[in-house]
């Protein structure tokens, strides 16, 4: 999704094509570019009346417009809000806001882009792009389709001349990160409101799964052949292929057992939907 | 047009809000239906829908939303209306609402109940639209009145003028939400009284009451709160115009146990029987 500008009823490439839609465009650069001027016009003033000025009355839209997107970022991203705290994340609200105004009709997804925005925004703290990304994957888990999944005894049903062959279909709420930082264990002290450890990068990026079971979405670490066969089965790749490439790590002759036992906790954690 | 095919009255009911969903199938409250919020269960699946689906199997459910953006110059979401209908399916919906408004226009969705100036050129869009998405959905939709805090001076006629002009020639009917015709009158200084005689009770399906939040001078229409003595006293009139007519209790923020609603909405009945009452006692005298 491409970063959009708006465009007001004084610029020339955008003229409205009928009164209502000059009024709409006037409103929507007042609360997106805070161009009071654009709009005002058109407004009745009632403040000797009433003692509430034009500008009073915008502001209860402009505020609105404000306060419902922060309200919508936050729920999103609990972690990076209690990360920046409050002023610094509404003040990062209020640039995301004007990078990516929502295009969407759900507020849901309106925070779809703030991992590659706090890349830049943020660039002096890489934790906030890692657990925007790590928040947005346990997002996608909470809501991500239903779908009925294996038991162990779907692996009783396989022919033993099929197996080579076997393809595996996860459940749509699966998503695999390399996190560099200790963003999960962050989190997970935010989310219990216990204090905080500083955040604190690794030797090296470590391998995450993020799922949902029943209700409940979770998180845990891989071993670097685990993670290599969900990658190379998230891919495509079939049994016989697993079997082949996780020989990097231990023995031929131990390497069905080992995906075996991959296959095994994959289906315990209800990750798998189909086998093929 | 006469709309003359209103859906039966459900009663009286509440917005269905998630920290009242073990509440609710734990005890089963003696509420007659829930309004649901649309946008909340346009999602692929997880817990919003695994509560919604018990709760559809317990009461009757309305959908009430947000982003149809009726008033935009933009045209209608079509993608959002066909996700709108599919629920509409799984939940069997009596009904669905929305709102006189724009949320945004070319292709920016403020998320905000943006007010329309009431013109001729305002009538002809939305109601297009409007029998557009009727068309659509393969129903006579709700239309409700929104807060506003300013008035164009493009606008040529009442709120409750244009409500109605735009009711008629869609062919809709009306949600009439009685808070916010007390917080736009008191915002803009006319008679609510005014409001609801300008509306024909043959396109009333359903009342929103509800909270508000009082500052200096101007009112906002937050839903964080009890609803004041005015609104329930302006519900009154709205009862000895438009007889009985679905209602519901509409909490958005800072939002009670479910015991707390329940006696808001014991108030509603009272005030409908009592006002029934004296109605028919008038009637016969």
């Amino acid at each position: 999704m491409s970063k959009r500008t708006i465009k007001t009823s004084s610029e020339p490439l955008s003229q409205p094509s009928s009164e209502l839609h000059r009024l709409q465009k006037s409103m929507m650069a007042w609360l997106i570019n805070k161009d009071t001027e654009a709009v005002k016009p058109d407004i009745v003033d009632t403040g000797e009346v009433s003692k509430v000025s034009i500008e009073q009355r915008l502001a209860v839209y402009g505020n609105a417009y404000g306060y419902r997107l922060i309200d919508a970022l936050s729920e999103n991203y609990p972690a990076v809000h209690t990360l920046l705290g409050d002023d610094d994340f509404y003040k990062m609200t209020y640039a995301y806001m004007d990078a990516y105004p929502s295009q969407h009709f759900s507020l849901r997804y309106f925070g779809h882009q703030l991992e590659s925005f706090l890349k830049t925004y943020h660039s002096d703290m890489p934790i906030l792009t890692e657990m925007a990304k790590f928040e947005w994957a346990l997002r996608k888990g909470f809501d991500a389709a239903d779908s009925k999944t294996l038991t162990l005894e779907a692996l009783q049903d396989i022919a033993i001349e099929q197996w080579a062959e076997l393809t595996f279909t996860f459940h749509s709420s699966v998503s695999r990160l390399d996190l560099a930082w200790n963003t999960p264990q962050l989190w997970t002290a935010i989310d219990e409101e216990s204090e905080p450890m500083p955040p604190e990068k690794l030797d090296h990026p470590y391998a995450w799964l993020l799922w949902r079971k029943e209700l409940l979405t979770y998180y845990r670490s891989l071993d670097v052949d685990e993670a290599w066969a969900l990658d190379t089965a998230l891919q495509g790749g079939n049994f016989s292929e697993l079997c082949e490439g996780v020989c990097e790590w231990i023995d031929a002759e131990h390497a069905p057992s080992r995906i075996a036992g991959f296959l095994s906790q994959w289906l315990q954690d209800d990750l798998l939907v189909a086998l093929a | 047009m006469n709309s003359n095919n209103k859906y039966p009255s459900l009663g009286f009911g509440l917005g269905l809000r998630k920290e009242h969903y073990n509440a609710i199938l734990d005890t089963k409250p003696a509420v007659d239906w829930f309004e649901i919020l649309t946008e909340n269960y346009l999602v692929p699946g997880g817990k919003p829908l695994y509560f919604l689906d018990q709760i559809c199997e317990r009461y009757p459910v309305v959908m009430h939303g947000v982003s149809m953006s009726l008033g935009s110059y933009d045209p209608l979401d079509m993608d959002y209306l066909k996700q709108v209908k599919e629920l509409a399916k799984r939940t069997n919906a009596k009904w669905i609402s929305d709102h006189m408004c724009f949320t945004g226009v070319d292709g920016i969705n403020a998320h905000d109940l943006l007010p329309l100036p009431y013109t001729d050129e305002a009538i002809q869009h939305v109601s297009q639209k409007i029998a557009q998405a009727q068309d659509y959905l393969g129903m006579q939709i709700l239309v409700e009145n929104a807060s506003t805090y300013i008035t164009y001076k493009q606008s040529a006629m009442t709120e409750w003028d244009f409500t109605t002009a735009v009711a008629e020639e869609s062919n809709s009917l009306v949600l009439l939400d009685i808070n916010n015709i007390f917080v736009s009158a008191y915002n803009h200084g006319f008679d609510p009284l005014d409001y609801l005689d300008g509306i024909p009770a043959d396109r009333v399906q359903q009342h929103h009451l509800a909270g508000h939040s009082q500052y200096d001078g101007y009112i906002i229409d937050t839903h964080d709160h009890d609803i004041v003595q005015g609104v329930w006293g302006l519900y009154a009139e709205a009862i000895k115009r438009y007889g009985q007519v679905s209602v519901m209790i509409e909490r958005d923020d800072n939002i009670p146990e479910l015991p707390a609603m329940m006696s808001e909405l014991q108030m509603a009945r009272d005030i409908f029987a009592e006002t029934t009452q004296q109605t028919t006692e008038v009637q016969h005298v």
